[in-house]
């Protein structure tokens, strides 16, 4: 029994850390006021490059990163471009983005699929912690990812965003540009910054996806785990540790779906590929019907200027 | 007059205060163009040789009669899916899940097809219903959340896609599987087809083009239309109006569902036969390509439905030379870029310098092009709640 914990609990943040990077990606760049709902395709893309780093051009896994957070940078550039810049609707350019990045990235796997990554990221044990009954090695002998994932990136973060100017900026520039550019701050710049830097940490999580989970490229390797990352901000109010939550939550759903299948439960796999997507629209549902209708509308925390492109009227 | 300037030399950009139609039309053609150019370059760059593969896809889908047949066979689902989010988008509600409505209408039609016995006039008629019901059916919980507590649609109704597509696996691998007839995993084959036209072409292209023209109609001269334009554009003054809102969220994302439901019907009835999790070819994200191309307009996204459909055939003829779906996934997606930008682009013209003026107090919105014949309509998905919620006005 306790062996069946560990196994569903470590499965479940293994399976949660791709969306963690990816909605601390889209988190950043929502508090900035820009949706980047292209998501699905940098992650794809940062997938296949992992895989095509280290199975085609024999690198070792941290350069394979690397280069997948590169692509995911330019991407967002690239996005960014349109949307901050150019000021185009960002609803379309997000989905013409997760087009673009999904179906690149399937061609560009083709010659990949289903050989396992060469090098990948292989979990490490953190030594005292890893000896928790239970929970010790669910949660202490990941892979490096993973921790990065979890421990590093949203502490960090929350402490930017809630403890430090630049985070008091970047946060006023999502809720009210016009304000924050009349007191000085650069509000075309934070966007584009945070916004290809989201795309980036979107990068990583699809290459964590074929350098250390899965550890290979398929063509249904993100399985929409990109819409789930946009989801789950949602969910989480836009806060870090919420967002985590969800993810977690997510994995362990993805996570009992493969355990079910090892232990030979008498659920079909089509029924058991369902649960994710059902259990984050059922995320997103919940903190609604839990709030009384008059909180909800003040206390969302929801960027104001979110999906608005910045204009600065110069009359 | 209006906002927004920035200098170009001698002259600079000036947003317009209605956006032009025809600047609009010219913008989307570039934009296509450019992103064929990109692809073709692309392709070119990995060895492919594009432009004789052009010239021969060319030929192929418009110079021989198979070709225009099959083109307007693939239109058919691509103009009812764009229809699907059309509907949406006239209200600024993305409705992106006409691809997971478009299997539930295809498996509603398939199980009805399947079990169900009686002459086939009476059963195509029940399968299109059946159908229609499945991806009302399929968005009713999306237009719920979105109508009641303004959760964000796209997300929504895009999980659904993927929850759809396994649902229809289950029926095709599982009970309805048939491993004797079938080549590759389907179910049974639904002994009800779609009168012929020509070729492989059936009556589906023309009840596809009766229901853009009855949209239009609607949409234009019917009360029901005019007030989902008005909640489309402004959604609080269409409540101060006194127009039920939330009821027309829910029937038009409801429709929506039912339009991309019929969708499926068509393909199992006409083209198909049997239902497998291949019966979409992404039809669905392409249907908001055709919407998005098309501004929401139901009569000039049938002729862009049969543009892309006959550029996604060339793409499968490109396909025994070597490119492949998603090849022509991605290049749709850069078109849909391009199209974005272009369409912001046709919102500015070019003016000679003028002597610098005294600006008025600048404010922190942006003018609206006034309620222009929903020229900018795609403009208005951007400027609606975000996934989150109605804020209160807190300083204004």
């Amino acid at each position: 029994m306790e062996a069946l914990a560990t196994t569903v609990i470590g499965s479940a943040i293994g399976a949660g850390a791709a969306i963690v990077f990816a909605a601390m990606g889209e988190l950043l760049a929502e508090h900035t006021g820009v949706m980047n709902i292209g998501l699905e395709g940098v992650m794809g893309m940062g997938a296949v490059i992992g895989i095509i780093a280290v199975n085609g051009y024999h690198t070792n896994a941290y350069v394979a990163l690397l280069a997948a957070i590169v692509v995911g940078l330019i991407l967002g550039v690239i996005y960014s471009t349109a949307t901050v810049l150019i000021r185009a609707n960002q609803v379309l350019c997000g989905l013409g983005l997760s087009f673009l990045g999904t179906g690149l990235s399937r061609v560009m796997g083709s010659s990949f699929a289903g050989s396992p990554a060469s090098d990948r990221f292989m979990p490490v044990k953190i030594p005292l912690l890893g000896d928790i009954p239970i929970i010790g090695p669910a949660l202490f002998n990941q892979n490096i990812l993973v921790y990065a994932a979890y421990l590093i990136l949203p502490p960090l973060i929350t402490y930017v965003l809630y403890r430090t100017r630049h985070g008091l900026s970047i946060r006023a520039v999502g809720e009210n540009p016009a304000a924050a550019d009349a007191c000085g701050i650069a509000v075309q710049r934070l966007r584009f910054l945070y916004t290809s830097l989201g795309s980036g940490f979107g990068a990583a999580g699809g290459a964590y996806l074929t350098l250390a989970y899965t550890p290979a490229w398929t063509e249904s390797v993100v399985a929409g785990r990109g819409w789930i990352a946009i989801a789950l901000v949602i969910f989480g109010d836009w806060k870090p540790l919420f967002v985590i939550l969800g993810a977690v939550l997510f994995g362990g759903v993805t996570s009992l779906g493969f355990v079910s299948q090892a232990r030979g439960w008498p659920i079909r796999s089509s029924w058991l590929a369902m649960f994710p997507y059902l259990a984050t629209i059922l995320l997103m549902l919940l903190p609604r019907l839990f709030r009384p209708r008059t909180r909800q509308q003040k206390l969302s925390g929801a960027p104001a200027a979110l999906g608005k492109g910045y204009y600065r009227e110069e009359g | 007059m209006t906002g927004s300037l920035s200098r170009v030399g001698a002259w600079r950009l000036q947003r317009r205060a209605t956006s032009s139609q025809w600047a609009r039309v010219i913008f989307t053609v570039i934009a296509v163009l450019l992103g064929l150019l990109v692809a073709g370059v692309v392709i070119q760059l990995t060895g492919h040789p594009a432009v004789v593969m052009a010239r021969r896809a060319v030929q192929v889908t418009f110079g021989t009669s198979r070709g225009i047949e099959e083109a307007a066979v693939l239109a058919t689902p691509l103009l009812l899916t764009g229809l699907g989010v059309a509907l949406g988008l006239r209200m600024g509600l993305w409705n992106v899940g006409v691809e997971g409505q478009l299997f539930m209408g295809a498996w509603a039609a398939t199980g009805v097809g399947l079990f169900v016995r009686g002459p086939e006039p009476l059963l195509l008629t029940m399968m299109f219903v059946a159908a229609a019901l499945a991806g009302a059916l399929w968005v009713l919980i999306p237009a719920l959340a979105r109508a009641q507590w303004n959760i964000s649609e796209i997300l929504t109704t895009l999980l659904l896609n993927f929850v759809a597509i396994y649902w229809v696996t289950y029926f095709t691998m599982g009970p309805w599987r048939d491993t004797v007839g079938a080549v590759l995993t389907a179910t049974f084959k639904v002994p009800y087809t779609l009168p012929r036209l020509v070729g492989p072409l059936t009556i589906g292209i023309l009840i596809a083009i009766f229901i853009a023209i009855l949209l239009s109609f609607a949409l234009r001269h019917t009360r029901w239309g005019y007030e989902i334009s008005i909640i489309g554009g402004n959604r609080r003054a269409a409540e101060f109006a006194g127009m039920p809102v939330t009821r027309h969220i829910l029937t038009t994302l409801l429709l929506s569902g039912g339009v991309a439901g019929i969708a499926g019907a068509i393909e199992i009835a006409g083209t198909m036969h049997r239902l497998s999790s291949t019966i979409s070819n992404g039809y669905g994200y392409l249907g908001i390509v055709v919407c998005a191309l098309g501004n929401a307009s139901p009569v000039p996204m049938i002729v862009i439905a049969y543009l892309l459909a006959s550029l996604l055939n060339a793409g499968i003829v490109l396909q025994t030379q070597g490119l492949s779906v998603n090849a022509m996934l991605a290049v749709n997606g850069l078109i849909l870029i391009f199209a974005a930008v272009g369409e912001m682009a046709s919102q500015y013209q070019i003016v000679r310098k003028e002597p610098e003026e005294i600006s008025p107090v600048p404010s922190s919105h942006q003018e609206f092009p006034a309620a222009s014949e929903g020229k900018a309509r795609l403009r208005h998905g951007v400027d609606n709640p975000a996934p989150g919620e109605d804020r209160v006005p807190t300083d204004e």
